[in-house]
């Protein structure tokens, strides 16, 4: 017949490697009977001794591990930090990635504006957790390999960050904003190729741009805003200066220039566009092409001016900005 | 968290070294882990079983302690033995703590300051 205490010692013995159970499952013994004479000494029955030692020793598997030393936390003191600044860095690297990919395919095979959302969301989030759950199976396995020896992360004083001061958290706001607006301005010169014109609630494959322009002008606008957004990020970390404001001229000018003049030229519209919706081009329409055009060059001229009023501002800046 | 959890938080911790050191100088004479732990609570070294039992394994594993089965009797037991080098510990430690307890004494009267 098993005894409790038979019972007991299997029960912690098996979780052990082979080489340690029998060693283990007598120095058990050992233990577990001296418990028990002291509990009749005291004046228990034998049967209620042995259960009352057993009691007293616990979970069987909790003692297991703390005889041979083997971790009660997934992923300990050791390896944590190395564990969180690979997960933060492959997340922040990976899933923006996966996310823009998905979306710029379905951009290209058409789908629906509800679908692109749902898909992109939905890669994104099992992007994550599959991250996540990988990276920490890996360190999980790392943490109970004894003989295991990964590099862990050495700290050095160039990793400190950068205080965050209240000007770079206002510049946040810029920097979504301007990230936002150039996306959507990319997705949007993609998006009229596959035509901007309803008529009795069917899209028209009518391109809004010219097709002709995706030989160079319209790959080059697109070129254009991905430097924006680069820009745009390189003013969030270290403010406006003067180069950067010069730099903002330059990009402003590079861009506004080549639309102007493509688009005085008439070569900006498709031709079919123009005439499904209608436009009298040449005719009445002086007035809303000087509005266009004044609109145009006084939204350069703004963002040329703020960049140098934000970089005026700066050189007085706070004792903090001094980068 | 009460005052008593922390006051004891802190005296385990102050403890936890001093088993190893106990230990190291009660088995220059052999015993088995459960002589081990009735003679140092008696002697007001307060340690938990599911501290000393693994602490007796990791410790022999270290070379600091040697063991034996002793079968002479009912029950086979293991007796440890403090090594030579669990000697030569045990004395650095004993050292240190001496060390030490002079300090806070001296820091305690105000010698030091």
């Amino acid at each position: 017949m098993t005894t409790l205490t038979d019972r007991y010692v299997w029960a912690a013995a098996r979780t052990l490697p082979e080489t340690q159970r029998a060693e283990f499952g007598r120095e058990l013994r050992e233990r577990i009977g001296d418990v028990i004479d002291a509990h009749v000494e005291r004046g228990a029955a034998p049967a209620d001794a042995e259960h009352a030692a057993l009691v007293e020793l616990g979970d069987p598997l909790q003692l297991a591990s703390s005889y041979i030393d083997r971790p009660l936390q997934l992923i300990g003191p050791k390896y944590f930090l190395t564990w969180w600044r690979l997960l933060r860095l492959l997340l922040v690297i990976v899933v923006p990635l996966a996310a823009a990919g998905v979306l710029l395919g379905q951009l290209i095979s058409g789908a629906d504006i509800g679908e692109m959302i749902g898909s992109t969301i939905g890669t994104a989030l099992q992007v994550a957790v599959n991250l996540g759950f990988w990276v920490t199976l890996v360190f999980a396995v790392i943490e109970r390999s004894p003989g295991a020896s990964v590099p862990v992360s050495t700290w050095t004083p160039d990793q400190l960050p950068q205080p965050r001061d209240d000007a770079r958290a206002g510049r946040l706001g810029d920097l979504i904003a301007s990230v936002v607006f150039l996306t959507i301005f990319a997705v949007a010169i993609v998006w009229q190729q596959f035509g901007l014109v309803w008529i009795d609630g069917e899209r028209q494959p009518i391109p809004m741009l010219d097709p002709a322009l995706w030989s160079f002008w319209l790959p080059y606008f697109i070129a254009l805003l991905v430097l924006e957004v680069v820009f745009a990020i390189v003013i969030y970390l270290r403010g406006w200066t003067w180069l950067m404001a010069a730099l903002n001229v330059l990009l402003n000018l590079a861009f506004t220039v080549p639309a102007l003049w493509l688009f005085l030229s008439g070569q900006l519209f498709a031709p079919e566009f123009v005439e499904a919706i209608g436009w009298p081009w040449g005719q009445a329409s002086d007035i809303t092409v000087t509005v266009i055009v004044f609109l145009a060059i006084g939204v350069t001229v703004w963002d040329i001016i703020d960049g140098f009023l934000k970089a005026a501002r700066n050189r007085g800046g706070s004792a903090l900005g001094g980068y | 968290m009460n005052t008593d959890e922390t006051t004891l938080g802190h005296i385990q911790e102050l403890r936890r070294g001093t088993v190893v050191l106990a230990c190291l100088i009660r088995l220059r004479t052999p015993d088995y882990g459960y002589a081990l732990l009735e003679s140092l609570n008696s002697l007001g070294i307060l340690v938990d079983a599911n501290t000393l039992y693994p602490l007796l394994r990791r410790l022999e594993k270290q070379g600091l302690l040697t063991s034996e089965w002793n079968t002479d009797e009912a029950r086979p037991r293991k007796f440890y033995r403090t090594s030579p080098s669990g000697d030569q510990l045990a004395t650095a430690l004993a050292t240190d703590w001496r060390r030490i307890d002079d300090a806070l004494a001296r820091l305690d009267t105000g010698d030091a300051r």
